[in-house]
């Protein structure tokens, strides 16, 4: 017989109280600890979503919202960027490199995204790394497409499969047909089937959701919607058939030579500046916007911590109020085990240990549902808002979350242990004589 | 209202005894009262010598369980010494007296008092436990108690058992720790006539093979006829 053991005896003895207390204390210490992490992973997977970009060329209406649809691709950018724009901007500067990207298309809500191969091989996804493929090759004529890791594993395609491209954001072909102008708004390419040519290494970044190909066949794509609405006899379309007005793309990704070893560039600001004179497009530095995105988030991000204290606290009440209302039922017992020689100091710390114990096994099972709720909100962060973030808890946020709720549950059983510790003995035997 | 002891005086093989060792118990002078009202014990001398039994009588409300609580450092006296094995209880404080409590005074109550939800050995291993015994002699001491003293059903919780049982089991936890007292206050107010014998039986000749003293507060005239010295509280 040891201590541990008449606590446990002790919890047992309440056991649905016991497993109520526990369950109230984990969804704290959960929803604290899924706080913290996705707060971090957040911060981590915005940050490592602009990948080597330093500058971003939209013509969206707002850098914010530029970085959001050209980086993390919410959404498809509504308003065009002429190839002659393009141009001019490539021209202007010996850019590291300036890869023009066209998003619009999609495939099972996957968005596609039409670039250069640049794209694939200057631009690096994570600042540790370039685009590697798992299988296959990168695109190298119209109608050729690399599928990254995440649309690969979702969508299950395999190298040499074919597939259609829907117009817009995404939607089934069965949703799409005989539903009058939601139908032609948001319709499938039929007439020019992709084949998937490679697929890509996870990067845990927004980058992992794209299909990407090359920019001719999207405007070979569009380019043929718009011949075919003319005259509904034409049944194909081909590169000789675009008008400069079909070589449109949304954004450019920018960036500027830098020393070895350094990941800024000394002459950013001045081409910052300089591309910003021109009104006809919004430049956005992706870090920029992703800290101004974190300082309009910041008080409700506060606010979400604190209220996860508060819960925190009121599970900590609730241990509280488990021990304090079983005082009562146990006077007898404790009054026995004084008898048997236990002291005051030793029932206080049986009733403080016992309240640790809970808070203990609330911040164990918590941190087990922490985890998955963790990994629950990242899927659906990667769903709602192509945001994909890599929910790893740090080891120092599961100690001080589990720490401080052990400290909070024992601060919790000071009151029901004193009322232990005060048990009158005597009052409490039954009286016989 | 004054307590007044009356006492048959022990045997002469008692005496003997209590010549060769240190009392079990000495009371001196003691007096315990409840607020500004009658003293409730009034007690100006009681002795136990070691192994002696004694039959603590008086009506109900005389005071034999505070007596027994005063003894056994549970309630403060207002004056007067209560020694155990040679010890000043209430020259104790705090963890040291509960401690000396664990370790030389056993108690058993008129309705056991044993502890619902553990085992029949784990409430022996309690009084070992905290008396500080380590865990492997906690168990071995408690099993052999209980073989002793026919428990079979070691692991059944308390509840299980029947009364008769019960009763074992509280005496065992009550000699677990060789003690030299063993408090018994009304051990048999809840037994009828044939269990009372086989209770008391129980009790006094575990005291006997232990070799702890007896006081046992009881108003059942039937248990006289058990003892040799009896001291009564008028």
């Amino acid at each position: 017989m040891t201590e541990l053991a008449i606590i446990l005896k002790s919890l047992r003895s309440r056991l649905f109280l016991t497993i109520i207390t526990v369950i109230t204390v984990a969804v704290s210490v959960a929803l604290m600890l899924t706080l913290l992490t996705m707060r971090e992973a957040g911060h981590d997977a915005f940050r490592r979503g602009s990948g080597t970009t330093h500058l971003l060329v939209s013509a969206d209406s707002s850098p914010l919202v530029s970085v959001l649809n050209g980086v993390f691709y919410a959404n498809a950018p509504r308003n065009p960027i002429p190839w002659a724009k393009y141009e001019e901007i490539r021209s202007r500067f010996p850019w590291d490199f300036a890869i023009p990207t066209q998003l619009g298309d999609s495939y099972r809500g996957h968005p596609a995204l039409a670039t250069t191969r640049d794209f694939l091989e200057k631009f690096q996804p994570d600042p540790r790394g370039r685009f590697e493929l798992a299988s296959g090759r990168f695109f190298e004529a119209p109608f050729e497409v690399v599928l990254g890791a995440e649309a690969a594993r979702e969508s299950r395609l395999k190298l040499g499969a074919t597939l259609f491209l829907t117009h817009g954001s995404g939607g089934s072909r069965e949703g799409m047909e005989g539903e009058g102008e939601h139908a032609h708004a948001d319709h499938e390419h039929t007439e020019f089937p992709y084949t998937v040519v490679g697929i890509l290494e996870p990067t845990g970044t927004p980058h992992d959701r794209l299909l990407i190909t090359d920019l001719e066949s999207t405007w070979i794509l569009h380019a043929h919607d718009r011949r075919h609405h003319a005259d509904h006899s034409i049944s194909t379309t081909t590169s000789a058939d675009l008008l400069e007005s079909d070589r449109l793309i949304t954004g450019i990704l920018l960036r500027l030579p830098t020393r070895p070893g350094s990941a800024v560039s000394a002459g950013m600001q001045q081409q910052f500046d300089q591309l910003r004179r021109d009104t006809s497009i919004v430049v956005a530095q992706p870090e920029q916007q992703i800290d101004k995105l974190f300082s309009i988030v910041g008080s409700i991000d506060r606010l979400f911590i604190a209220m996860a204290a508060v819960v925190m606290v009121g599970g900590g009440i609730s241990i509280l109020l488990a021990l304090a209302s079983s005082m009562e039922a146990r006077r007898r017992q404790i009054a026995v085990m004084r008898v048997l020689g236990c002291s005051q100091m030793r029932i206080f710390s049986l009733v403080l240990t016992e309240s640790a114990l809970l808070g203990l096994l609330g911040a164990a099972v918590g941190i087990t549902i922490g985890l998955i709720g963790c990994l629950v909100t990242a899927a659906i962060l990667r769903q709602t808002l192509g945001l994909v973030i890599e929910p790893n808890p740090r080891l120092h946020w599961l100690v001080i979350v589990a720490a401080a709720t052990v400290v909070l549950a024992g601060l919790a059983g000071v009151i029901p242990a004193a009322m232990a510790y005060r048990t009158p003995v005597a009052r409490n035997l039954r009286p016989i004589g | 209202m004054t307590t007044s002891p009356s006492t048959t005086p022990a045997s002469p093989r008692e005496s003997r005894d209590a010549a060769s060792a240190p009392s079990a118990l000495r009371v001196a002078g003691l007096r315990f009262r409840y607020g500004p009202g009658p003293w409730i014990i009034d007690l100006a001398e009681l002795s136990l010598a070691p192994g002696e039994q004694v039959l603590l009588t008086g009506r109900s409300g005389s005071g034999k369980s505070t007596l027994l609580q005063l003894i056994a450092g549970l309630v403060d006296p207002l004056q007067g010494s209560v020694e155990v094995d040679g010890r000043n209880v209430h020259a104790l404080s705090g963890s040291a007296r509960d401690l000396f409590r664990g370790q030389r005074i056993g108690m058993i109550f008129q309705t056991f008092q044993l502890l619902p939800g553990f085992t029949a050995r784990e409430n022996v291993m309690l009084a070992l436990l905290f008396a500080g015994r380590a865990p492997r002699e906690q168990r071995e001491r408690a099993d052999r108690l209980l073989v002793e003293l026919g428990i079979e059903r070691a692991d059944a919780a308390v509840d299980e058992l029947s009364v008769g049982q019960q009763q074992r089991v509280a005496v065992a936890r009550a000699v677990a720790c060789n003690p030299s007292l063993v408090l018994a206050d009304e051990p048999t107010a809840s037994l009828d006539c044939e269990n009372a014998g086989i209770a008391m039986d129980l009790i006094q000749e575990s005291c006997r093979r232990t070799g702890a003293a007896l006081l046992c507060a009881s108003h059942d005239p039937a248990l006289a006829a058990r003892f040799t010295r009896k001291v009564s509280l008028t």
